[in-house]
């Protein structure tokens, strides 16, 4: 009687873990950064070898400690959840200051990356390579501040569904980079 | 063994991380660029299979779980592609 299509659609949605604003804000930054990512080798096309000499004054490795770093962060906040959910409030709390403190090297290592290609006068104009290079990462970086504020909030005011929220939103962070440090920083 | 779920998610992204660059940095151990971008881009796929299914929390829901593995699996391959194209419109 009840399991018609509009019903059928409502209990597909109900299955989602979280709050499902969440997920349309996590599908929403996958296409934005997917769409940049697809543009990017997009115009790749039309200068392989120009986009291969500018990627080359980049570092693979360090990028691949940043991501370790991002990652243990994320995993971090995946225990926090976790511990909270087990009512272990105050270990939440320490696990999610620790993410963030990764948040914080992850950003620290970025800034040092920029600065270093600043004083190579290495810019967005410098070639399209570095526009997509600053757009992409940069944006990226935003997100990472703005997840760092958010789990301090959900450290703070620890309600277990704000806090499934919050992670959430720093584990989009981390899907975003898996995505976008291997073309931008690996592929060439 | 690692019994947690969660441990176990973070032990293999930090060792499909570290492959990635070991093999961009190899360039594919000989293999060639293309290889090289197929293997890093299928492990970026399986990163994100990853985050999805346990950091997300998806394993909880098998049918959004495959969904969004499939989408990502295409959109890796539309990656793939216009990596290659260069090679192929020369």
């Amino acid at each position: 009687m009840d399991d018609g299509p509009e019903n059928a659609s409502a209990n597909a949605l109900e299955t989602l873990p979280g709050d499902l604003m969440m997920w349309v804000l996590i599908v929403s930054e996958l296409l934005v950064f997917g769409a940049g990512l697809a543009a990017f080798l997009s115009v790749r096309i039309t200068d392989p070898s120009g986009f291969s000499l500018a990627q080359a004054r980049l570092s693979p490795t360090a990028a691949g400690i940043n991501t370790i770093v991002l990652i243990t962060s994320g995993f971090l906040a995946a225990r926090a959840l976790n511990l909270r959910l087990l009512a272990q409030r105050s270990a939440a709390r320490w696990h999610l200051v620790a993410a963030i403190g990764l948040g914080a090297i992850f950003m620290a290592l970025k800034i040092d990356e920029y600065m270093e290609k600043a004083g190579e006068g290495i810019s967005t104009e410098t070639h399209p390579f570095f526009t997509f290079y600053y757009l992409l990462t940069g944006f990226h970086a935003a997100h990472v501040l703005a997840g760092m504020v958010i789990l301090a909030l959900v450290a703070w005011k620890d309600d277990p569904g704000d806090m499934e929220a919050g992670t959430a939103f720093w584990h989009m962070v981390d899907l975003v980079w898996v995505l976008l440090f291997p073309v931008i920083y690996l592929l060439g | 063994m690692i019994r947690d779920a969660t441990t176990r998610a973070w032990v293999m992204l930090m060792m499909l991380s570290a492959a990635s660059v070991m093999v961009a940095l190899t360039d594919g151990a000989g293999f060639g660029a293309s290889s090289a971008g197929a293997v890093i881009l299928l492990f970026a796929w399986m990163k994100a299979r990853v985050i999805l299914a346990r950091y997300l929390g998806l394993w909880q829901a098998p049918g959004w779980l495959s969904g969004f593995n499939w989408v990502l699996g295409l959109y890796c391959l539309l990656l793939l592609g216009l990596f290659l194209a260069p090679g192929l419109v020369r």
